[in-house]
């Protein structure tokens, strides 16, 4: 069967599984404006933009001949449970004949997440199901650790441009690795190529750190937020993104009492500002933006969907993490309506916000102490 | 003591149940006045501005009730009806108002209600009241018995064909002209009760329909039995008041001799964004004219206005084609 998904973080880790399941794979391609239009078009008005988006890209697939869409689920009551039915009924109302198979929560249905799985393993022994699984599950966390680790680096990189052509290599190795074995040799490779990259590391006490957090598909894949990660890197400044496949899969998968994931610490963080998860990840978002002021970061980036409605819970807490922390907090709305230019200021400006509040910081520590003023002044930054 | 209540989101739906609980607790129920101008904009005022206009209602009754001198105002957190979730800005609401309002950490009365009917009252989910309110669990719990008649009471007469804000006038004894039984037309008028009933926000919606001549149906005048939720008909919308929408519509154009559907939608509602879509492609199926009408914080009157009488002439001339 022709397989295709939606464009969403580690894309070369699902074809490898698909074409390990011996499906033909449609690759998806990376949204580009024609993709949003498409998705515009069909999508209902008011819904969030990595429905367009997904839409679009399902368009895209059924136009080069896709026969089946993998994706996931959800059962509330962020409005990304419903995306697969909705997405069905429009794609089957523009004459697509088309599966789609939705992966709902492991734990709530297991029988029909087993029936989703009878369907796509193509017959293939289940054993070796597990072991294409595991594989393909280790090269993703590979690739988002290599991915993590380049967003810090990158920052610093003394030829433009270098990074994202390494990454770009790493990436057709690891689609040409098929096994165990040739996976271990590509990952040493991969951090040997990675570590090449001349890089110009300042002193510890001239880096800028900024934390990324919002709801995750804006904040994972970057033709949505507009090369967010990458313009800050490019303004000097290390970036880290607290969401991944990887971690988003271990997430779910392990349970939390076997678990050693940061995701439920910061869960646990972000109780003593609301007593439920309204949905989402905004209960882990409130969380990560007090542990990334305690890990002393710089500042907080929080992006989100125009309109997503756990988000708005975390967007209205902001302002007073930001006083009892004093992190600043950036928080920005992403639709098909954005500008070039509008996330590029209001990037630059809170980066020199950042920089000059960390410089203030060094030069009186008395005054950093005595900071009540300090928090006021960044508690506008909205 | 005196316990503010918001004429705002689901005082449309629960408010006899929630008067007559806390009446039976011996307090004193102050209820903020009906949504004007004034209302909206201390509510914008306070709001993330990318909210909806129910939520930014809300927060300004709470601070017109911040100005009458209530000892607490109840912020109900509607969180869910079985395996069914309210809105997230519903389960997020206790967040939303106390970070948004100054001083409201100490006045808000929350209670979290994970209820498994529609009618919310599960004694766990209010004992946390028990030490604020100065009451026993048997007080409580008598009190939950009284405001579950009031509930059923108002429930009955929306059955009949009333609107929520008729039942609640009936309930106070005041007299109101039966529901219209013939009409040239009839209408489903979608929506939640916050928007529909809610007369500054829908531009008295349900009054410009009648004096048009049509009979409104909306969701709360039917049955419970026939809008719950059916897993046999597919996955439906894992919200509570939108599955009741939906499913509402979903009859309607089955079921019953409708001419229209009219979706009566906030700006930016996040699950009306899906069930919209839902309800325009049944509609488009059973060849059922169906208009969405999308309110904000600033609608002109007019345009409401020109609006239906447009959408009642095309069905009037569709009806006499026929």
């Amino acid at each position: 069967m022709k397989v295709s998904f939606p464009y969403m973080g580690c894309v070369t880790g699902f074809k490898k599984l698909f074409e390990l399941l011996g499906h033909e794979v449609i690759m998806p391609e990376k949204p580009t404006q024609r993709t949003i239009d498409l998705g515009v078009l069909n999508s209902p008005e008011f819904i969030c933009y990595p429905f367009k988006i997904m839409m679009g890209t399902y368009i895209e697939a059924c136009e080069k001949g896709a026969e089946l869409i993998v994706s996931s689920g959800g059962s509330g009551p962020c409005r990304a449970g419903i995306y697969g039915d909705v997405h069905k009924k429009i794609l089957h109302e523009l004459g697509y004949d088309v599966e789609i198979v939705i992966f709902d929560s492991l734990f709530e249905n297991f029988g029909a997440f087993m029936n989703q799985v009878f369907k796509i393993k193509n017959k293939t022994p289940t054993l070796k199901v597990m072991k294409y699984a595991y594989l393909v599950f280790k090269m993703i966390n590979q690739m988002d650790g290599i991915e993590k680790e380049l967003k810090h680096l990158r920052a610093y990189e003394v030829n433009k441009g270098d990074f994202d052509k390494c990454f770009d290599k790493i990436k057709e190795l690891y689609d040409k690795t098929y096994t165990l074995k040739q996976m271990k040799k590509t990952y040493a490779k991969a951090l040997e190529m990675l570590h090449a990259v001349p890089v110009n590391i300042p002193p510890e006490n001239k880096r800028v750190r900024i934390g990324i957090v919002g709801e995750i598909y804006v904040i994972m894949e970057s033709s949505t937020n507009m090369d967010i990660e990458k313009r800050l890197n490019a303004l000097g400044v290390e970036v880290e993104n607290i969401q991944y496949i990887s971690d988003w899969v271990k997430h779910h998968i392990i349970p939390r009492r076997f678990s050693k994931e940061e995701s439920w610490k910061m869960f646990d963080k972000g109780y003593q500002y609301k007593s439920c998860n309204c949905g989402g990840h905004d209960m882990e978002n409130t969380g990560a933006i007090v542990h990334f002021s305690q890990k002393g970061y710089d500042g907080v980036v929080h992006l989100m969907p125009f309109g997503c409605l756990p988000e708005l819970i975390t967007r209205s807490i902001i302002p007073q993490i930001t006083e009892d922390y004093g992190i600043p907090v950036l928080s920005m709305s992403m639709d098909e309506q954005q500008g070039e230019a509008n996330i590029q200021t209001r990037l630059e400006a809170f980066i020199d916000l950042c920089k000059n509040r960390s410089n203030k910081q060094q030069i009186s520590p008395a005054e950093a102490a005595n900071s009540k003023e300090l928090k006021k002044e960044f508690a506008g930054i909205m | 003591m005196k316990i503010g209540i918001p004429r705002a989101l689901l005082y449309y739906y629960y408010y006899p149940f929630f008067e007559t609980f806390f009446k039976e607790l011996g307090c004193e129920v102050v209820l903020s006045e009906e949504t004007n101008a004034k209302i909206i904009s201390d509510g914008c005022k306070v709001t993330v501005s990318e909210l909806c206009v129910p939520i930014k209602i809300f927060n300004g009754h709470v601070v017109s009730l911040m100005n009458k001198n209530v000892d607490y105002i109840f912020v109900p957190r509607f969180i869910s009806i079985g395996k069914e979730w309210y809105c997230p800005k519903f389960i997020g609401l206790g967040e939303i108002v106390k970070y948004s309002i100054d001083s409201m950490k100490d006045k808000m009365l929350i209670v979290e209600l994970k209820n498994k009917t529609d009618i919310p009252d599960r004694i766990e989910d209010y004992m946390p009241l028990a030490e604020k309110l100065n009451v026993t669990k048997a007080q409580l719990k008598n009190a939950l018995k009284k405001a579950k008649i009031s509930f059923l009471k108002c429930r009955k007469l929306s059955l009949q064909g009333y609107t929520i804000p008729e039942a609640y006038s009936i309930l106070k004894g005041k007299e109101v002209p039966p529901p219209m039984q013939k009409a040239d037309l009839t209408i489903g008028l979608m929506g939640y009760v916050n928007n529909v009933y809610d007369d500054f926000v829908s531009m008295s919606a349900v009054k410009k329909l009648r004096e048009m001549g049509v009979k409104v149906i909306t969701f709360d005048m039917l049955d419970e039995n026939i809008i719950k939720l059916d897993k046999s008909k597919g996955k439906q919308p894992f919200w509570t008041f939108a599955r009741k929408v939906y499913n509402a519509a979903n009859y309607l154009i089955n079921n019953v001799e409708i001419d229209g559907i009219i979706h009566l939608t906030a700006f930016a509602c996040g699950p009306d964004s899906v069930i919209g879509k839902m309800m325009e492609l049944e509609c488009g199926e059973k060849d059922i004219p169906f208009m969405t009408i999308r309110i904000d914080e600033h609608t002109g009157e007019s345009h409401v206005q020109t609006r239906f009488e447009a959408f009642t002439d095309m069905l009037k001339m569709r009806k006499g084609a026929k």
